[in-house]
C-alpha cells in the first residue's frame, strides 16, 4: 500500500522544503516517490500545500483523494485540506497555531492524531522559521523505513546556502527536527487531548475621551506602513498577531494626534482612527 | 461592533484581499473604491481586470467585473462601453499588462479617444511572476532578469506611459500619473479620470506609481522611499492631459 502525505501550510512556512527533504531521503530507501506542490496564484501568504505519496509500486499519478498522513501548520490550511480527510489518516497538527473552532470540522472525521506546538516550541527554544523542522520529525516517527541521519543530511544540503550565512541556524534547525520525532515517539493520544489553541483576547480599540483608534487583526497583514507613516511615532510593532502571524501595531494615545495617516496608507484597511 | 474603514464598494466576504504586506496596489485600489464612493456610480461600474497581479482583484469590487486575456483588458472594456454607453467602464492593468503586451491597445484606444477610464498600476517589474524586468523598470535597478541592474544600452530606457499618450490624445482626454501614497492626490486624480468618462469627453488615463516590497526586497521605509524618491524622479507626478472644464 503507498503511503499518501499531505503537507499544508501558509506560503513560506517551509512547506514545501520539508517535503522536498522527505522526498529526497525517501529516494535512498528502494520504494517509489512522488512529490508535487500545489499552491495559489499570490506571491505570498497563500495556503501551500505538498503531496507526497511513498510506495513499493509504480506511482500513476501525483494527486490523489484522500491522505493516510497529514501535516497542518497553519490555521488558515484547515478549510484546504478538508476534502483529503478519511477516517484513518494520521493528522498532525499544530495546537499553538490552530484554533479550537477550526478544528472543531477535522474533530468529526479523524480518530489518530498528534498535537504538536511547533510554533510555541519553536519560538521559545530555536527559531519562528524551524518550526517546520518540529513537523518533519513528526511525520518520521510514522514513516519507519526513510532513515533519520539522511534525513538530517538533506536538511543540511538544503540549508546549504542559508547556513553559510547564518552558522547558528544549523543547530536550531537540527534540534528542533531531534525533538519533534522526540514529541511524536513520547505522544500518548489517550493521555493528551485532541483540542486547539485557546482563543487569544486581542485588544482591537485603543481608546481615550478624544481618539479611539482601532485595529482589525483579521486584516492587518503587518506591513508596517502604518508606522513609518506616523508624524509623531506614535506607533510600534506589539506582541499581538494578526492572521498572518505577523506582529500588528499598537498606538500610543499619549502621542496620537488622530491625523488619520494610518488609516488612509494602510492597503488593508486594517485600522480606523476617530475623533471622538 | 467596529466596521472597518472600507470603501462601500468593496465586498467584504473577499476580504482580507490577496495582495502581499505592503502592496502599493491594493492601497491604489483602496483609493479607487472610495473615489466611486463619493461619486456614487456604483449600480453602473463595469470593472475589468488584465492578467498579472491585477487579476487578483476579480472579486475586489461589489460590482460587475471580468478578467480579460493578458493585455487585451483595454479593448474588452472598450467594447463593453460601445455596446452600453450607459455604463462607466474602468480598465484596470499593470504596466506589463498595458506597456508590454497590451501597448498596441492603449496607444490605439487612445488615438481613438475611446470614452474609457484605464487605470495603470507601475510598480517597475512584473510582480506575480517574482519580479522580471518591467518595460517600466528603472536603469540600473536590479530583478530577477537583470541581476546587475538594468542595462539602458541593451535594454532602452522606461518607457513613459502618459507623456506618450499625453502627444497622441485628443482634445478631451485626461491623462495624468499619481502614487498610490499620496492619497489625496491619488483619489482627486482618480475621480477626474471617472468625470471625465461620465461627461463623455474623452479617454481618461491614470499611471500610479506603486511599490512593490516583496519583489524590490524592501521593508515598508524602503519600499516608500524608493517609490517616492527614485521612481517619482523618473516618472514625474502630474497631469500631462486635463480638459479646461475638469480643472
Amino acid at each position: 500500500m503507498p503511503i499518501k502525505i499531505i503537507l499544508a501550510g501558509e506560503g513560506g512556512q517551509g512547506v514545501q522544503t520539508v517535503a522536498k527533504v522527505l522526498a529526497l531521503s525517501a529516494q535512498k530507501t528502494p520504494k517509489n516517490i512522488s512529490y508535487i506542490p500545489s499552491f495559489g496564484v499570490e506571491q505570498r501568504g497563500g495556503v501551500s500545500l505538498a503531496f507526497v505519496q511513498i510506495s513499493s509500486k509504480q506511482i500513476p499519478y501525483p494527486r490523489f483523494a484522500k491522505a493516510d498522513i497529514m501535516a497542518v501548520f497553519c490555521e488558515r490550511a484547515v478549510g484546504a485540506i478538508k476534502n483529503y480527510l478519511q477516517t484513518s489518516t494520521i493528522f498532525i497538527y499544530d495546537n499553538s497555531a490552530i484554533s479550537e473552532k477550526k478544528l472543531a470540522k477535522v474533530k468529526n472525521i479523524v480518530k489518530n492524531y498528534l498535537a504538536i506546538p511547533a510554533q510555541k516550541i519553536a519560538q521559545e527554544k530555536y527559531s519562528v522559521k524551524a518550526a517546520n523542522m518540529l513537523f518533519l520529525g513528526a511525520l518520521l516517527s510514522h514513516l519507519k523505513e526513510i532513515s533519520f541521519e539522511e534525513v538530517e543530511k538533506q536538511v543540511l544540503k538544503e540549508l546549504e546556502d542559508k547556513i553559510a550565512k547564518k552558522p547558528e541556524i544549523k543547530e536550531k534547525n537540527l534540534g528542533a527536527l531531534r525533538e519533534g520525532l522526540q514529541i511524536a515517539q513520547n505522544f500518548d493520544s489517550s493521555k493528551q487531548p485532541f483540542e486547539g489553541m485557546a482563543e487569544k483576547d486581542i485588544q482591537r480599540e485603543f481608546k481615550n475621551d478624544k481618539i479611539s483608534w482601532t485595529r482589525f487583526p483579521e486584516y492587518c497583514k503587518g506591513c508596517g506602513l502604518c508606522i513609518v507613516r506616523c508624524p509623531v511615532h506614535a506607533l510600534s510593532f506589539s506582541d499581538d498577531t494578526g492572521f498572518l502571524g505577523t506582529p500588528l501595531p499598537a498606538v500610543d494615545l499619549d502621542k496620537c494626534t488622530a491625523c488619520g495617516n494610518c488609516q488612509r496608507i494602510c492597503p488593508d484597511g486594517a485600522i480606523k482612527v476617530e475623533k471622538q | 461592533m467596529n466596521e472597518p474603514a472600507f470603501p462601500k464598494v468593496w465586498r467584504k466576504e473577499s476580504k482580507p484581499h490577496k495582495f502581499c504586506p505592503g502592496c502599493g496596489q491594493a492601497l491604489a485600489l483602496k483609493i479607487l473604491g472610495f473615489a466611486l464612493d463619493e461619486l456614487e456610480i456604483q449600480n453602473r461600474t463595469v470593472y475589468g481586470c488584465d492578467i498579472g497581479c491585477s487579476l487578483l482583484t476579480w472579486n475586489m469590487f461589489d460590482f460587475d467585473t471580468v478578467q480579460t486575456h493578458h493585455g487585451r483588458v483595454l479593448p474588452t472594456m472598450v467594447g463593453f462601453k460601445i455596446a452600453n454607453p450607459k455604463a462607466i467602464a474602468i480598465a484596470f492593468m499593470g504596466d506589463g499588462g498595458g506597456y508590454a503586451i497590451g501597448s498596441q491597445h492603449l496607444i490605439n484606444a487612445c488615438m481613438r479617444d475611446d470614452k474609457v477610464t484605464a487605470i495603470l498600476i507601475n510598480n517597475a517589474n512584473y510582480a506575480m511572476t517574482g519580479g522580471q524586468m518591467a518595460p517600466t523598470t528603472l536603469a540600473s535597478q536590479k530583478t530577477t532578469t537583470t541581476p546587475t541592474g538594468r542595462d539602458f544600452q541593451i535594454f532602452g530606457n522606461p518607457l513613459h506611459g502618459p507623456e506618450m499618450l499625453a502627444n497622441i490624445s485628443s482634445e478631451g482626454a485626461y491623462i495624468a500619473r499619481a502614487i498610490s501614497s499620496n492619497y489625496q492626490d491619488t483619489l482627486s486624480k482618480i475621480k477626474k479620470s471617472l468625470q471625465n468618462q461620465i461627461d463623455g469627453r474623452g479617454f481618461s488615463f491614470l499611471e500610479i506609481l506603486t511599490m512593490c516590497p516583496v519583489n524590490w526586497h524592501t521593508d515598508a521605509q524602503e519600499s516608500l522611499d524608493f517609490s517616492e524618491k527614485e521612481m517619482t524622479k523618473i516618472f514625474p507626478i502630474g497631469e500631462f492631459k486635463c480638459p479646461s472644464k475638469l480643472s
